[in-house]
């Protein structure tokens, strides 16, 4: 199959799923919870299909651009699949607004765990997840394991009870014996580590609090200007307000002192992890007699230090070159000029004599 | 009550021209070739290190001002934003406005650069840029141009050496960092800097990223990109949609020593206002900068808020100061169709007449 048949068959098929979802939403049936969010999932399966065939400056975006869709197309779903016949459409943004806001409510009883399996409200919220998801991307770039190396602390990893149980029995155990250093070390990175996944918990939960404050207000928004008979002229308009709340939300928050404290910790806390998994490292290419990271920082250190003098010293030979052609006018003149050379002993003869007299 | 003005089936129709929108984009995605960028033509005439010094082509008749222009931008990000695209150079602006253009492009630091320090960037490099240029034009001084955290530098650099600069224009540049509105000066307070720079070495561009991309999260990271949808159609919209990413993920990582002491001195501690800068061996006074001074902020800056530049004002030692407000935001100063018709015809009419 042609890539643009691929496409167009595409686009028809989705043509006949939003038909045939209209028609059952007009005639008031419900969609049964397995069917649910089929046109996003069929938009990830035709995107895998597609991206290889897409240069590569081109499909970062378009990836981003697909997940996206996804989360918008839930939401479309959520608005039109209860009833969107009948007149009363306000009913449906309550309803979805207020399902988030239980969502979000949950989550943060629950110490930010889902316990719900509607992975359809879970695609909406992913919106909200974006900076901690960005985060997370950032932070396994900069470590040398791949992904997210907490990922098995996350509360909704299912393991998180028992590792964090057994991590905290590990690190109550009193290093002893000939590799207590080496104990020491493995319990202060497990420890470091611990403090850094609390640190993203809590913010990962401040993002949870924000998210539940802006969709209140996102309620209560478009139920006064629905009251003023004022409405949203499409979906698009709809989501777009809600962006422009959700970021109000926020720039709110991040400039207070609680968040001020929650990014400083979450930063800090990874770079303590970092930084002693590298004397670990270090410790490791020391005994096996290779160069360590701590030594090439010192080289590093030493040659910029000879670099800056370096210059320096290029720099006042140039001003020196620089002056030499004057210094040898101003001593040469008189070597060329015989006479005033004479004078000049001449003159400096009677100075002697007077010396000689005095 | 109602909250969509829509019925069901015009919903419906609004959703299937979304997909039909995204189809054709893959279609015009495929098609797309290579994003160029940096379109004027330039020549190298000066390196060291990572740095590139470039000359941009003049026109063989134009009348040019005798003292040239040397741009400094700031070390996050790549230079070439002030020359992305044929109808959006800031650069080609300058030039069709008389002036002789030079632009530093640092290049991408890699860990032997972690110990440059700003007195290696400022007393070294820009310095040395200066000289190359007053060798090229038989002057002794030139005018600058320093952008955002190169405006900073080259704030610095006039301070240091104002005997070797003739006029400076400062783009969306810092001055006070700690104004009330600053979100990245807000956050970065309780960050340990030190523990930062010792563990990573140099800063890397991805972090860096993910701050700026959270100064507003949303609509960075996603209505950014369902707006796109709308231009999908277009293949030259598309083309300039991805350069324009193409230039805001291009983040070079930033030497240790150099970040540190930005962050430090310049955030956390705003001693470019307060007093007690240190670069090398001397102290920054901002009353030594007694050229002309040309101060150009963004009122919808969400990087640098105008306040933040606004602050240069009745600080400087020049006689000669004045202040230009665009009305648009950090990037947009350099590539809305507004900013090339009024600000780079206005650095070139300012320099002119100082000249």
């Amino acid at each position: 199959m042609t890539t643009n048949s691929w496409m167009d068959g595409w686009v028809n098929s989705q043509q006949d799923y939003w038909k045939a979802w209209a028609d059952m939403a007009q005639r008031g049936m419900q969609m049964p919870e397995a069917q649910r969010n089929p046109w996003a999932n069929g938009l990830t399966q035709w995107w895998q299909a597609m991206a290889p065939a897409t240069p590569l400056d081109g499909r970062a975006v378009f990836d981003r651009l697909m997940g996206l869709s996804k989360g918008y197309f839930t939401m479309a779903e959520h608005m039109m699949g209860q009833g969107a016949g009948a007149g009363d459409n306000m009913a449906l943004f309550n309803t979805t607004l207020e399902g988030l806001q239980k969502y979000w409510g949950d989550w943060l009883h629950n110490g930010g765990q889902w316990f719900g399996k509607d992975n359809q409200s879970k695609d909406m919220m992913a919106f909200w997840d974006l900076p901690m998801d960005t985060w997370n991307r950032m932070a396994a770039n900069l470590m040398p394991m791949p992904g997210d190396f907490t990922q098995a602390f996350h509360p909704e990893s299912g393991l998180s009870g028992n590792l964090r149980e057994h991590t905290s029995r590990f690190l109550s155990i009193p290093a002893v014996g000939y590799s207590r250093e080496s104990q020491e070390q493995f319990q202060r990175f497990a420890q470091l580590q611990m403090d850094y996944m609390a640190a993203a918990q809590a913010y990962q939960m401040a993002f949870g609090k924000v998210a539940l404050e802006s969709t209140r207000k996102f309620q209560d928004h478009i139920q006064q200007e629905s009251r003023q008979g004022k409405t949203f002229a499409s979906l698009r308009e709809a989501y777009d307000a809600w962006v422009e709340f959700s970021e109000a939300a926020y720039a709110n928050y991040v400039m207070t002192e609680e968040y001020q404290q929650l990014y400083g910790k979450l930063v800090n806390s990874l770079l303590a992890v970092k930084q002693h998994m590298a004397r670990m490292v270090d410790q490791g290419l020391e005994a096996m007699h290779m160069p360590t990271h701590a030594e090439i920082t010192t080289l590093q250190l030493r040659q910029q230090e000879l670099r800056r003098e370096n210059n320096r010293l290029r720099k006042a030979i140039k001003e020196i070159q620089e002056q030499i052609p004057g210094l040898r006018g101003e001593n040469l003149k008189p070597a060329a000029k015989p006479a005033p050379a004479r004078a000049a002993a001449k003159e400096a003869a009677p100075t002697a004599k007077s010396g000689r007299k005095s | 009550m109602n909250a969509l003005d829509k019925r069901p089936d015009a919903l419906l129709q609004e959703l299937v021209g979304y997909s039909q929108k995204l189809t054709h984009g893959v279609r015009n995605l495929m098609e797309v070739g290579e994003i160029s960028t940096g379109v004027s033509p330039k020549s190298p005439v000066y390196g060291e290190d990572k740095l590139v010094l470039y000359h941009f082509d003049t026109p063989e008749k134009a009348t040019l001002n005798k003292t040239p222009l040397l741009i400094v931008y700031a070390l996050v990000n790549r230079p070439y934003m002030t020359d992305i695209q044929e109808n959006r150079s800031t650069v080609k602006g300058l030039m069709d406005a008389g002036q002789d253009v030079y632009l530093i492009d640092w290049g991408y630091p890699d860990r032997a650069d972690r110990f440059l320090t700003l007195d290696d960037y400022i007393n070294g490099y820009i310095d040395r840029c200066v000289d190359v240029l007053c060798e090229r034009h038989r002057v002794d001084k030139v005018n600058i141009l320093g952008i955002c955290q190169g405006g900073t530098m080259s704030l610095c650099y006039s301070a240091l050496h104002p005997d070797k600069v003739n006029s400076l224009v400062t783009m969306v540049t810092p001055v006070d960092f700690q104004t009330p509105d600053n979100m990245l000066s807000h956050w970065v307070q309780q960050v340990d800097i030190d523990l930062v720079v010792d563990t990573l070495g140099n800063v890397p561009g991805e972090m860096l990223n993910w701050t700026f991309l959270n100064l507003k999260p949303y609509q960075l990271m996603g209505q950014k990109y369902l707006g796109l949808v709308d231009t999908l159609d277009d293949p030259e919209a598309l083309k300039n949609f991805l350069r324009m990413e193409k230039w805001i993920f291009d983040s070079p990582d930033q030497a240790g020593e150099t970040f540190r002491q930005f962050i430090k001195d310049f955030y956390q501690q705003n001693k470019l206002l307060k007093g007690g800068l240190q670069i090398g061996e001397h102290e920054v006074s901002l009353k030594n900068v007694t050229m002309p001074v040309l101060n150009i902020f963004a009122e919808q800056d969400h990087l640098v808020p105008p306040d933040a530049s606004r602050a240069m004002r009745g600080k400087l030692g020049t006689k000669d100061y004045t202040e230009l407000s665009f009305p648009g935001g950090h990037i947009g100063i350099y590539v809305s169709g507004k900013a090339q018709k009024t600000v780079p015809p206005a650095i070139g009419k300012w320099l002119n007449e100082r000249n």
